[in-house]
């Protein structure tokens, strides 16, 4: 693979490119899901290619080529600079200056989940399926997922690093119904549960299926609860609702392509400007967030990104403050701040983008009944349903799939239908405590949807339980 | 006999004479995608992926690659072998199509095949100077993508077909307007005119101001009519989601739900729509309805959905691409009838008092059962005042029951646009929504978010 990366750098450079890099990349892909005590899908996938990206007087190409052999890799070279030289519009691109790293990473793992008998695979999803079963409970969906990329990356400017990256998931949903209700409940997140950096020792100690008679449960529970309340409150959100809070009003909206506009026609902008940084107050004090593509189990943990920027740990938010964006070579250079260190691309088929790695809000401290003990009112709400947020990033509306009264300082009733709106700043500014670091935990999600053509990249979040007052909840129809 | 069907053969021999059926999804394609009016991220792509199922006593596997050289393909064959040994018995477990007789359609223009990425840049630039001053946003791509199937029942299908699509959002920090173009012929895409459409959208857009939440009566165009329908469909129009429980329609089949002026079909049988003769199972396309003049009367089905029905149902050839097999069959052809109005300016005639909705954005499903969507407006958000198009607003989040929505409406626009819905993820399967604007009685504005632009 080194070879060919190589080789479809020189091609561009001799094509004319000023700038060209290479990823030569192999996937291969396993699901296996069960639905109702039968499988549903139980499938084995690999793709490789070459992607190649150019510089042509300051305009970017790309090209992929769905094969790794030596023509391939010149053809797609070829057709990039082609492409760029093609394209219409005033170019003018630096790039932030990047140390030539020539290293590898590997993901730390005990057990390749590739390894794994694919019936060891079905019969943890059936026995996790059977106990969920419950009445009034009509679907249940067990799922387990791995996932092996081996990639090369070489650049004009001296990068050539080589990665292999496991990812290992897995999750339960129950779907309950009654003649006019129909509700979901999740473990460990929502729809395809969660996904780690690891080996088969990340499924593993998921617990599917100890957790799966309590999913069941609930979800024929929430047939019977009420609705939940609208009006004011305050919340607390569960680790797993507050990640998808970081993910949608402060992962997207730190991404400095989307400050600087390239994704406006599809994913959004941002309400954020370049001027913003080091001023804009976000958020609390007790909001910290940081990015980290280091983080242990993390999805968006490597050696290198995309671009060849070795992987860190850096402040995005700081005691409510924004102190990051998440970005490119280039838009660092646009910005004249930053490395790089956020590109990611969806396979050998896609361009690199700016994406999120792993973004932490950062624990503070106490435990959940330490929050909730504060609490005359509100309500508890655990694990996204539904989500929608503006092309700015700004105003929000989510559900979740459960939500207990808060009554007194302690949890009451199950409610259901909970669904809870605001606007980014404001919201963040209501933020009056994170429970402490025993109670963080991290969440992998694989189904992040960016760039056109359209990619989805994986992305970690770790939170804890946090605490918004006077928030507006019950949103109906 | 097209290479991918070539490929889809010789995939299917290294079975072995296993109960086997083979799917090979190529794709050339090249998108120009601008900011700024700059194109900054040009992508081609050239690929071809192969899917093997395999079924063993009942036992069903996949696996799937996109190396297609003989030792790959008899490799990508016993990993599916392999994959339905593991498997359990499936007593719903349908077979595999069997061979048809596929509607004749078009769908493949050669003159849009033999587009480069020379002419997409160009044709990306032609959008660019049609809007002007302002800043445009957006792509323009074409490609060819071909459809192989074949199975051990002796079912072999093959399709080739073409799409051009121009998506522009001309914006600048204080206005933004949208327009769009979709055809299986560039031809019939001039990237001047959804680009002109936008910059004229945009500048009336600035100075947009906040609105009381509240029930409106509202003007949609096709654009987030179509958006609104995908959504929709995805819990409510599909055998999956029915027989799951989470449909709208579910024991609401025969009921008069919607307002008599709505039918809402697929049609990939359309020249207008992006026409297919069949489906990921090789099972011919029809039109099938899914709302007739305000009746429900039912939803897609693709043969393992049919088959766990086990109440008589079969495939109306809705099966699915391999990335949206989780959610079922769906339809990917809308087409949505049209009425009497000439405009959306007629249109705000009948709404009288309300709004004006041209594009929507990042939508959720707040309660599939109840046919509960959110999302918000962008791209040219109106008042309608007196019957007339007024001042521009921020955009709205709106939260809204199906019911609601399609439940009343005065009146539909008589001429239909081809709304893009392909976001261009995983393997290229160009869709669309032909749809009209539509005016409705309710549309539930629940917040209000940013002002229009950048």
């Amino acid at each position: 693979m080194k070879a060919l990366a190589e080789a479809a750098v020189d091609a561009a450079l001799g094509a004319g490119a000023s700038y060209a890099d290479a990823r030569a990349v192999s996937l291969r892909r396993q699901y296996v899901i069960t639905k109702n005590g039968q499988v549903d899908d139980l499938s084995d996938s690999e793709s490789e290619g070459i992607g190649v990206r150019v510089l042509v007087d300051g305009a970017w190409g790309f090209a992929g080529a769905g094969r790794l052999d030596e023509s391939g890799a010149r053809d797609a070279a070829l057709r990039a600079v082609d492409f760029a030289r093609a394209a219409p519009g005033r170019h003018r691109t630096n790039l932030a200056p990047v140390e030539a790293h020539t290293g590898e990473y590997r993901t730390p793992l005990q057990r390749d989940p590739f390894d794994v008998p694919l019936t060891e695979k079905v019969d943890l999803c059936l026995r996790a399926e059977d106990g969920m079963r419950h009445e009034g409970v009509k679907v249940t969906v067990a799922m387990i997922r791995a996932q092996r990329e081996h990639k090369v990356l070489v650049s004009s400017e001296g990068t050539n690093v080589e990665q292999e990256i496991y990812e290992c998931g897995g999750g339960i949903d129950a779907y309950a119904s009654s003649e006019d209700v129909s509700q979901i409940r999740s473990y460990p997140s929502q729809h395809s549960g969660v996904s780690g950096q690891g080996g088969w020792e990340y499924v593993e100690q998921l617990g599917l299926d100890r957790e799966a008679p309590r999913v069941g449960e609930e979800a024929a529970a929430l047939l019977r609860a009420p609705v939940a309340p609208s009006g004011r409150t305050t919340i607390v959100l569960s680790p797993d609702q507050a990640v998808m809070q970081v993910h949608e009003s402060v992962g997207h909206p730190t991404e400095l392509d989307r400050v600087y506009g390239t994704e406006a026609a599809y994913a959004g902008t941002s309400f954020l400007s370049p001027g913003d940084l080091g001023s804009l107050r976000y958020g609390s004090e007790h909001m910290n967030i940081t990015a980290d593509s280091t983080t242990p189990l993390g999805l968006g943990t490597f050696g290198f990104d995309d671009e060849g920027v070795a992987a860190a740990r850096e402040a995005i938010v700081e005691r409510g403050v924004l102190r990051g964006f998440l970005s490119s070579r280039e838009t660092a250079a646009q910005l004249g701040a930053g490395r790089g260190g956020s590109m990611r691309a969806d396979g050998w088929a896609r361009m690199p983008l700016v994406r999120m790695t792993n973004l932490h809000l950062e624990p503070g401290e106490g435990s959940f009944e330490d929050l909730l003990a504060d609490i005359d009112d509100g309500l508890y709400l655990d694990t996204n349903k539904s989500w929608s947020i503006d092309d700015k990033r700004l105003n929000f509306q989510f559900g979740t799939q459960v939500a207990w009264e808060i009554k007194n300082g302690k949890l009451g009733r199950m409610l259901r239908d909970a669904t809870y709106t605001g606007v980014t700043p404001v919201f963040w500014g209501k933020l009056d405590a994170v429970a402490g670091p025993e109670e963080w935990m991290l969440f992998g999600l694989t189904n992040c949807g960016k760039g056109q053509p359209g990619q989805e990249a994986h992305v970690s979040h770790g939170a804890a339980h946090a605490r918004f007052r006077d928030v507006e909840v019950g949103v109906s129809a | 006999m097209s290479r991918s069907l070539e490929l889809a053969e010789a995939a299917l021999r290294a079975t072995s004479g296993d109960e086997a059926e083979v799917v090979v999804h190529a794709e050339r394609s090249g998108v120009a995608r601008f900011a700024a009016s700059i194109v900054h991220q040009p992508t081609l792509i050239e690929n071809s992926v192969v899917r093997v199922r395999v079924a063993r006593d009942g036992k069903v596997g996949w696996a799937a690659t996109n190396r297609v050289d003989g030792e790959s393909l008899t490799n990508v064959a016993q990993r599916a072998a392999e994959a339905a040994d593991s498997a359990r018995p499936d007593p719903d477990f349908p077979g595999f199509a069997p061979p048809a007789q596929y509607p004749d359609v078009v769908g493949y223009d050669e003159e849009t095949a033999e587009l480069d990425a020379a002419d997409q840049a160009r044709l990306a630039g032609a959008a660019i100077e049609a809007a002007g001053d302002i800043g445009l946003y957006g792509i323009y791509t074409t490609g060819v993508t071909e459809v192989a199937v074949t199975s051990s029942t002796g079912l072999a299908a093959e399709q080739q077909t073409t799409d051009a699509v121009c998506l522009c959002l001309a914006a600048d920090t204080e206005a933004s307007g949208w327009a769009e173009r979709t055809s299986w012929r560039a031809a019939d895409v001039d990237p001047a005119v959804p680009a002109r459409e936008a910059a004229e959208t945009a500048a009336r857009t600035r100075g947009g101001v906040e609105i009381e939440p509240g029930m409106y009566r509202a003007v949609l165009e096709p654009v987030a009519v179509g958006d609104l329908v995908r959504w929709f469909s995805y819990d409510s129009m599909g055998a999956q989601g029915y027989l799951e429980e989470r449909s709208y329609f579910c024991g609401r089949i025969g009921e008069q739900a919607f307002d008599p002026k709505v039918s809402i079909a697929d049609d990939a049988l359309d020249a207008a729509n992006l026409p297919r003769p069949f489906d990921f199972e090789g099972t011919p396309k029809q039109r099938f309805p899914m709302i007739e003049d305000g009746v429900i009367k039912g939803v897609v089905w693709d043969r393992a959905t049919a088959a766990r029905a086990e109440d008589g149902h079969v495939s109306t050839g809705h099966a699915t691409p391999d990335a949206w097999r989780f959610f079922g069959p769906l339809p990917s052809a809308y087409s949505m009838a049209g009425g009497d109005a000439e405009s959306s300016a007629e249109l705000a005639e009948l709404v009288g008092d309300g709004i004006y909705v041209t594009r929507l954005h990042y939508l959720g499903i707040v309660d599939p059962r109840g046919g509960v969507l959110t999302g918000m407006t962008r791209d040219g958000t109106f008042r309608i005042r007196e019957g007339k198009i007024a001042e521009p607003l921020v955009n709205l989040r709106f939260t809204v029951a199906m019911s609601d929505v399609l439940g009343e409406v005065p009146g539909l626009t008589r001429d239909r646009l081809l709304v893009n819905l392909n976001d261009l993820y995983e393997e290229r399967f160009a869709h669309a929504a032909l749809v009209p604007a539509i005016a409705t009685a309710k549309f539930h504005i629940s917040g209000a978010g940013s002002g229009p632009g950048l």
